[in-house]
């Protein structure tokens, strides 16, 4: 089925409105929610969004063309309705986010605090997507599928391996939020930049790093990634663009615009993404960073990973508001709200964010929805949660949405997706296997280096 | 990259400093500017005017005004530098650093050892420092925060010569380098200048050159007592050393222009000729770095020192700020004398062949 792309109705006298570019390309494949084109009004200059998932086709009007609300710029086409589509009567107005002046929230913006994200926030790409682009598209789901499994299977892995006393320090894991890390790191190239936190593995995976490295880097040994001088909070694989996770909360939000800041300056079309958790959005780094990148316009895309506790502490007990990503209107940058159990709405999210920070328009909040099943760090079994909350976001598991998805929506075999469980088990015991039996750092080796 | 060939010429250490970013940006268009008021056009260039016209010559992309916001700052030069460039952060005033203390322990100074060698972080931030009759936060010299700190330089000029061939090496230098400028030394023609400033037209190469960072210089030769002092005590040490030179007390001065890496072999070398120290510094006595350059000296050269080593300094106290009590709190030349002719009193009393006479 072919669905007109309208302008929008945008100024304030209804005039025409003037199209600057197109900021995906004809043919190309989009989810709901992606920026489509950037277009001036007599009031602002906005990104249309596209209003559903679809295949985007011409004739699409020409940039520095003037057009009136309601007048057809472009078509989305898609060969059937799509059960799961749920949102392509949503009015185009809806779609439409305000970059110049203040931020607008996507209506997903309305949940409340602690409440799982209805499975039916985001708008998906309907599973009868014609020919060539479905089957891609199936393929990626299925690699976000593989990476969010991996990620699982390691922390579970670990988990039991540090109840058996055989994991070396500390622990902070994070099973649950797998979607989250997917999501953003499939819309990333590998030469972005992520900076994570002291709750990394998730992150580091997505973002392709070494799986023995890691591993060796939590067991303390020479090979790991920092040669055994980070430990489990301070994760990197600098080849695949993973810096040195940061174990002060809210402190690498200034340092990835810094990074992002630098790339400008240096003329580069990279990104950075500084990864916090929603305890850092009260630190004030959080608002000196977010407001010099706005100041700036830094490419950078702050990614709110909102599990709704500060290690013991309620969401409630600290902050006022039901949504962190009502925080960007304060710095004049777009907030959006995603289900962070759903890694085709993160994904949506973060490529309209990275297309955006790519074409010079600044930063993105992304605040996603979430939820950490195990304690905050080693020994916390989260006493301070109700067994019904735990109960109620498990039933959102981000990993069995996308099993359903794929063997539903898509028809892939449920042996393939086992088969793809048994492969990352494999990989993570491998990797077990290679740090426990890597050699210690030398002591001299804990000298140096101090300076360059 | 060496001063030899160049023409000289006469520049305060604000106009010295303004010329080393000058030829730094010119030669690498990595290097950058971010701080406070530092590129508004009709502004003051940064508290003391050193970037005053900066922004005129290389854009307002590259001389960066920011919000009040030292977290940000020292964050953003962190992650820009991590990043492929080469950022001068200031801070408006040296104490404003405390606000982003996080940003340079755990994050600037860290980074090179938690990636193993992996990523480096050339930046500079620069903190004017020192009393000058605005109170207690706005004149601490907090150079020893940051050499208690590994994984940090620290720089602290005395003169126009060694502020510009510094700040190049600093800015040249692959890791974080905290550069110190005392307000009382900037001697700046701007519209900022400081009342109680010392001149210091000194001859300057106009071109471009390094003073290797880690390295001292003696200021005055001398055989009976060793005075190392940094920054504005350097002028002031060497003043006392004229006193002394009046009473038949021949002073060395070793300038103390980088306290990491530290150099000690120029002090030991000394002490080991004059068998006395007396170590002058613009900070609290306790936990100062002349506390530590006094423990090396102990361990290393003992059996040299014919007196205690002994220490000048500000009081344990925050700095005052009425004139009179901030006087009395920086260290002054009478007192750098009046402990220097103690100590060379001391030594003779317990020597059977006095050197000195004392009146």
């Amino acid at each position: 089925m072919k669905y007109p792309v309208v302008m929008p109705h945008l100024g304030a006298t209804g005039g025409d409105v003037k199209i600057i570019e197109w900021l995906v390309a004809e043919s190309d494949l989009v989810l709901a929610g992606t920026a489509l084109l950037s277009v001036e009004s007599d009031k602002s200059v906005v990104e249309v969004e596209a209003f559903r998932g679809g295949c985007l086709i011409g004739p699409l009007a020409a940039p520095g063309s003037s057009v009136a609300p309601g007048e057809i710029i472009g078509y989305l086409i898609d060969d059937s309705a799509g059960a799961a589509l749920t949102s392509a009567t949503r009015p185009a107005l809806e779609s439409v986010r305000v970059t110049s002046t203040t931020a607008h929230l996507r209506p997903a913006s309305t949940l409340a605090n602690g409440e799982p994200c209805a499975a039916t926030v985001a708008a998906k790409l309907s599973p009868a997507q014609a020919g060539k682009g479905r089957a891609a598209f199936a393929e990626r789901l299925a690699e976000a599928f593989a990476t969010m499994v991996l990620i699982r299977r390691y922390e579970e892995h670990l988990y039991q391996l540090f109840l058996q006393g055989l994991v070396p320090g500390t622990l902070h894991q994070c099973q649950g939020q797998e979607a989250v890390a997917v999501g953003v790191c499939s819309a990333l190239r590998r030469d972005d930049l992520v900076y994570s936190t002291h709750r990394p593995v998730g992150h580091l995976i997505a973002k392709g790093a070494s799986l023995e490295a890691i591993t060796a880097e939590i067991w303390g040994k020479v090979t790991g990634c920092v040669g055994g001088k980070g430990g489990q909070m301070h994760l990197a694989d600098f080849a695949a663009g993973a810096m040195v996770s940061n174990a002060i909360v809210g402190a690498n939000i200034p340092i990835a615009t810094g990074s992002a800041m630098s790339f400008r300056l240096q003329g580069l079309d990279r990104v950075a993404v500084s990864f916090f958790g929603e305890g850092a959005s009260n630190t004030g780094t959080f608002h000196e960073g977010l407001n010099l990148a706005a100041v700036q316009d830094a490419p950078v895309i702050f990614v709110c990973e909102n599990n709704l506790y500060a290690a013991s502490t309620h969401i409630t007990l600290t902050t006022r508001i039901a949504n962190i990503a009502e925080r960007a209107a304060a710095y004049g940058m777009p907030g959006v709200v995603v289900d962070g159990m759903d890694v085709e709405a993160v994904y949506a999210a973060a490529r309209t964010a990275v297309a955006r920070a790519r074409a010079g328009k600044g930063p993105t909040l992304i605040e996603a929805k979430t939820y950490r099943y195990r304690g905050h760090s080693r020994g916390d079994p989260g006493g301070y949660r109700k067994k019904d909350e735990h109960a109620a976001w498990m039933a959102q598991d981000p990993i069995d949405r996308l099993r359903r998805r794929l063997t539903g929506d898509f028809a892939i075999p449920a042996a393939s997706l086992a088969e793809i469980e048994t492969t990352a088990q494999a990989r993570v015991e491998a990797a077990v296997e290679f740090a426990r039996r890597s050699p210690e750092p030398s002591l001299e080796s804990g000298l140096e280096p101090v300076f360059a | 990259m060496s001063d030899a060939g160049q023409t000289w010429r006469s520049m305060g250490m604000a106009e010295a400093l303004r010329d080393a970013l000058r030829i730094a940006m010119r030669a690498d268009p990595t290097v950058f500017l971010l701080g406070e008021d530092i590129g508004v056009p009709g502004g003051f260039g940064g508290g003391f005017t050193v970037t005053l016209g900066l922004a005129e010559e290389f854009g307002r992309d590259r001389v960066i005004d920011t919000p009040i916001s030292e977290n940000a700052i020292v964050g953003a030069a962190i992650g820009a530098a991590i990043a492929g460039t080469r950022p001068v952060a200031e801070m408006q005033y040296g104490d404003f650093v405390l606000c982003a203390m996080d940003q340079v322990v755990n994050q600037a100074a860290k980074m090179h050892y938690m990636s193993n060698g992996q990523i480096r972080v050339p930046m500079v931030l620069r903190l004017p420092v020192g009393a000058s009759q605005r109170g207690a936060q706005h004149g601490q010299s907090s150079e020893a925060w940051f050499m208690h700190t590994p994984g940090l330089k620290v720089a602290c000029p005395a003169t126009p010569y060694d502020a510009k061939g510094m700040l190049i090496a600093a800015i040249r230098d692959d890791n974080p380098v905290v550069f110190l400028e005392h307000k009382l030394l900037y001697g700046s023609k701007g519209t900022r200048k400081e009342s109680a400033h010392i001149s210091l037209g000194t001859e300057v190469p106009d071109g471009d050159y390094e003073i290797p960072l880690g390295t001292m210089t003696g200021r005055r030769q001398g055989g009976d007592i060793t005075i190392v002092a940094n920054m504005l005590m350097v002028h002031r040490a060497l003043a006392a050393a004229e006193k002394l030179a009046a009473r038949g007390i021949d002073a060395e001065v070793i300038d103390v222009r980088c306290l990491v890496p530290l150099d000690m072999t120029t002090i030991e070398v000394s002490v080991r000729k004059t068998g006395r120290l007396l170590i002058v510094e613009e900070d609290h006595l306790t936990g100062g770095w002349g506390a530590e350059v006094a423990a090396r000296i102990a361990d290393a050269a003992f059996s040299s020192l014919r007196a205690p080593i002994r220490r000048v300094a500000g009081p344990d106290t925050p700095i005052p700020c009425a004139p009179a009590l901030e006087r009395a709190w920086v260290p002054d030349i009478e007192r750098i004398a009046a402990t220097a002719v103690d100590l060379c009193r001391r030594a003779a009393s317990a020597n059977p062949h006095p050197k000195f006479v004392f009146d």
